[in-house]
């Protein structure tokens, strides 16, 4: 219980740690984010009064208070669920846009993450077994090559050879824009048919993985009880699994959950190359409108994503480490 | 009487990035059914490389590249992989150095000894499993509710009995025993080597005994076997390693352990350190720490003889266990 | 002639560095000497719009008429050397940090600890991404200075760990000590162990700073008006170059990318190798199978 606490704390901090760095962004930045958009609005045709300006300063926070009083303010309309309102599809507030994009950065990053770390998984625990072979030669070198080829590179590579190219798999869009969305068959296998590309070229940024579960395998193996293992008559393979990857996975839960800030910055470009409509989709598009309170809103957003998955791996590493539960006793 | 384990010949190389080093260099040994065999050492001398090579657990790079080990009709070293994952544990078995990493610290007790009795046919009903497992924890004076728990929740001493009982589980003819007590206090180490001995006198296993620890070994060993940089350099009965060592290595190791009780005594050491087993210099390994050497050490390398159980690699052995002046 | 074998026979037993460094001096060499390759002016119109590659213009050209080869070779230069500045700047604030957290340890160890813990978990990309927008178009070394500001948690944490194991031996070993000869000599052991961790460190990070940085000007980041790989990724993708058909806007800066990446990497591989040839375990392991073969147990 004690542990639980204790991490959860730590997230409850860095979440604040995230808010103040949100309410500080604009302040600190050079340059006024609030004449720059007024340009923008400007050079746009729109008409600017004296009440727009004040509106806009307000929305970016620049009232005539204390600065503390506007941080406590900040706090307290984050924990209402009052993240502003969009400048781009004003008067819409920001949590609600946000939430429209939500559900497919949610599909297309949850899917890949989980085929990525059982892909990665399995590559690092044969390539550990097999230590100096062929195989561990081939697949830990290309693995770490293709996973260091930044996001765009990839995306447009699969895009250009798949989608433009040959034509295999569709060039956009989550779904055949045909098709509604329903709870059909017909929608399900078009969702899945356009998620392939941009899964894929999420899953090959991830590859580094592997040679973090290949380490921790080979820790593994010098152990005493995998030996032990083979003495007591253990198949091979079960002493692999069950011996070695069993223990070699622990460290690693944690250190996928962070590297997911990782994937998140993969995937915004994802979708932007494939026109997936999720989070990154819209980031993009706020950042070019300068959509300064549904920018914060997203980064906001995608900082309790990635802490939350940190926090859900503590929890799954307590389950599965029997060590942790002895503070408990 | 016919020697329950007959190791000939036997060579062990370790692969390294510019050839290959014999950690074990030609090897003869037998250990009698009911027999205690210690093997005694310096640290690096190869004594934990042969334990495991009995088994075949030794790992890369390490490979057995000559000899033969035949534990009653049963040549090890011609086993296909499955014949060997039979043989393992219920031929022969091991109790490893640290007790504090032979468990797989994610699974409990009772399952590590289902798998023990699962893998070799023996049963996969889980309850009668745990009896049996249970009765085994009683003989080395464990309680069965322990069974239950995590291998961090077991104390040292605790553990190291729970991998003996592990190691009795299929009835072994020969247990390995690598340095059992090193890690634990000196009461302890009394109390699980009294129990083992209860258990051998009751259970008629033999059991091969690595320790540097010399006096240990002429209290609790028949016969004791020294070695030296991959070689057994003498092999006898403990009585006589003891007060009529052959071997001046044997002299030596055999001085520079103080006793308990008595009078002050002088040490001596073994002067120099360990050759290096890449360097080895022609003739006998032990030339240049030796005191009684002559040429003739520097030219040839002495062999042991024909009886494999009782045997010294000396050009100049000592008589009666005395150095002659 | 000896020589020329011995230069051989080093480079087959370390491949990777091998080749990792043939990519590497590849791509710098290119970019350093773009001059001497292409005799187009990158930035110059000088031939029709989307031209496919042809003897005169080895990658095509742009939507603007520009030459694709030489806005590669120039570009490049720009993007390697904001990679390398940014990877300077990451690795001298995790020096820092972790050098600090590591010596003095105790309270401010933790204090430093929370708040690597901190910055790591909050994600690098979006933030980046969030801070560029505010500052509008930028040129390509404020992108450095901003990705070298917000990169240095995971090397802060790696030299504090490392900090933390020279700290134990040193002050074992001045226990020991009378004389300051000993102590220096172990700090010439020590530092060379901490040199591999750093320069692979730097070599990483300037990986992840050079693809960084393609992505935030890909994104619209960057100032349009430089040449970059990243601002030439940004252009094909607003001429809509991929739906035209003119993919060799692209490749140009994906082949820099990939090349370069590919052989920072395997440099990465064997810095490890090279300093500590323990692990030089493929070497072993190919012996250990043939001597296997040959019926050994």
């Amino acid at each position: 219980m004690k542990y639980f606490l204790q991490r959860f704390g730590f997230y409850l901090i860095a979440f604040f740690a995230a808010i103040t760095i949100n309410f500080f962004l604009p302040r600190m930045m050079p340059g006024d984010p609030v004449q720059s958009y007024i340009a923008t609005l400007y050079s746009g045709g729109g008409n600017i009064s004296a009440d727009t300006v004040h509106a806009i300063e307000k929305l970016f926070g620049f009232v005539d208070q204390p600065l503390w009083k506007s941080y406590l303010n900040y706090i307290g309309s984050m924990f209402q669920g009052d993240w502003g309102v969009s400048l781009k599809y004003y008067p819409r507030p920001v949590l609600s846009v946000i939430m429209d994009y939500l559900p497919w950065t949610l599909f297309l990053v949850g899917t890949s993450v989980v085929i990525s770390y059982i892909i990665t998984t399995f590559l690092g625990i044969f390539a550990a077994w097999n230590r100096g072979g062929l195989f561990d030669s081939i697949v830990t070198i290309t693995g770490q090559i293709v996973a260091n080829i930044p996001a765009i590179v990839t995306a447009l590579l699969l895009y250009m050879i798949f989608a433009s190219q040959l034509k295999i798999f569709p060039s956009g869009y989550a779904y055949d824009s045909l098709l509604f969305p329903e709870y059909t068959w017909e929608f399900a296998r078009s969702v899945l048919y356009h998620a392939v590309l941009p899964a894929t070229a999420v899953i090959l940024t991830s590859l580094g993985n592997i040679m973090v579960m290949r380490a921790n395998m080979i820790n593994q193996l010098g152990e005493d009880y995998i030996v032990m293992g083979w003495g007591k008559g253990v198949p091979d393979r079960k002493v692999m699994f069950s011996y070695g990857a069993r223990n070699a996975l622990l460290p690693l839960v944690t250190t996928f959950a962070m590297s997911m800030g990782y994937i998140f910055g993969g995937s915004i470009v994802v979708e932007m190359i494939f026109n997936y409509p999720g989070l990154g989709l819209l980031m993009f598009q706020s950042l070019a409108a300068r959509d300064y309170p549904l920018i914060q809103g997203l980064l906001l957003l995608i900082t309790v994503l990635v802490l939350s998955m940190n926090l859900l791996a503590d929890i799954l590493v307590y389950f599965l480490d029997p060590r942790l539960r002895k503070q408990g006793k | 009487m016919e020697p329950l384990l007959e190791v000939n010949n036997l060579s062990v190389d370790y692969i390294t990035m510019t050839g290959s080093v014999r950690a074990v260099d030609n090897v003869s040994f037998t250990i009698n059914p009911e027999e205690i065999l210690g093997l005694a050492g310096e640290s690096g001398c190869g004594k934990s490389t042969i334990a495991y090579s009995l088994m075949r657990l030794h790992r890369p790079p390490a490979l057995i590249s000559e000899g033969e080990i035949k534990l009653g009709n049963t040549d090890v070293l011609k086993l296909s992989t499955e014949e060997l994952r039979k043989f393992r544990w219920e031929e022969m078995s091991m109790v490893f150095q640290s007790a504090m990493n032979c468990l797989n610290p994610v699974v409990r007790l009772d399952k590590q000894f289902f798998e023990i009795f699962k893998y070799h046919g023996i049963t996969t009903n889980r309850d009668e499993a745990f009896e049996r497992s249970a009765e085994l924890m009683k003989i080395v004076d464990i309680a069965p509710e322990r069974l239950r728990d995590y291998p961090h929740q077991f104390s040292g001493g605790m553990r190291q009995r729970a991998i003996i009982a592990m190691a009795l589980a299929l009835n072994p003819k020969l247990l390995i025993l690598d340095e059992p007590t090193t890690a634990l206090d000196t009461v302890v180490q009394r109390e699980i080597l009294q129990k083992i001995y209860e258990l051998k006198e009751k259970f008629k296993f033999s059991i091969l005994f690595i320790t540097h620890d010399l006096s240990l070994m002429m209290e609790f060993c028949d016969t004791v076997a020294v070695m030296y940089a991959g070689k057994i350099i003498e092999m006898a009965p403990s009585e006589q390693i003891l007060y009529k060592p052959r071997h001046p290595y044997t002299y030596g190791l055999k001085n520079s352990f103080p006793s308990l009780k008595g009078d002050v005594q002088y040490m001596e050491g073994i002067p120099g350190s360990p050759v290096s087993l890449s360097m080895l210099p022609r003739g006998c390994r032990f030339q240049d720490r030796c005191f009684n050497v002559t040429g003739e050490c520097r030219r040839y390398e002495p062999q042991g003889g024909a009886d494999k159980h009782n045997f010294v690699c000396c050009h100049n052995q000592l008589k009666e266990g005395k150095v002659t002046e | 002639m000896a020589r020329i074998n011995e230069c051989l026979t080093f480079m087959r037993q370390n491949m990777k560095l091998t080749i990792g460094l043939l990519l590497l001096l590849l791509v710098v060499f290119s970019c350093a000497a773009a001059p001497l390759l292409t005799s187009h002016n990158p930035v110059e119109r000088i031939a029709g719009s989307h031209e496919a590659p042809s003897i005169n213009h080895i990658l095509g050209t742009t939507q603007l008429g520009r030459d694709v080869f030489a806005q590669t070779l120039y570009g490049g230069r720009t993007s390697i050397v904001v990679g390398v500045v940014a990877a300077f700047i990451t690795l001298i604030l995790a020096m820092v940090v972790g050098i600090c957290a590591g010596y003095f340890g105790g309270v401010i160890d933790n204090l430093i600890t929370t708040i690597i813990n901190i910055v790591m978990v909050i994600p690098n990309i979006p933030l980046i991404l969030v801070m560029a927008s505010m500052l509008g178009k930028i040129s390509p070394i404020y992108i450095g200075l901003i990705i070298g500001l917000t990169s240095w948690a995971w090397g802060a944490r790696v030299i504090r760990s490392q900090t933390l194991s020279i700290r134990t031996r040193e002050f074992v070993y001045a226990a020991e000590t009378l004389g300051e000869t000993r102590f220096r000599r172990l700090f010439f052991e020590v530092m060379p162990n901490m040199m591999s961790i750093l320069s692979s460190l730097f070599v990483g990070t300037v990986i992840y700073a050079i693809m960084a940085e393609a992505t935030l000007e890909f994104l619209g980041f960057g100032d349009p008006l430089s040449t970059t790989w990243g601002i030439m990724l940004f252009n094909a993708q607003n001429s809509a170059a991929l739906r035209v058909g003119a993919w060799w806007e692209l490749l140009g800066p994906c082949l820099g990318l990939v090349l370069l990446g590919a052989g920072l990497t395997l440099i990465n591989f064997s810095i490890d190798e090279v300093s500590n040839p323990k692990l030089k375990v493929h070497k072993i392991m190919s012996n250990f199978y043939r001597m296997r073969k040959k019926g050994k147990v």
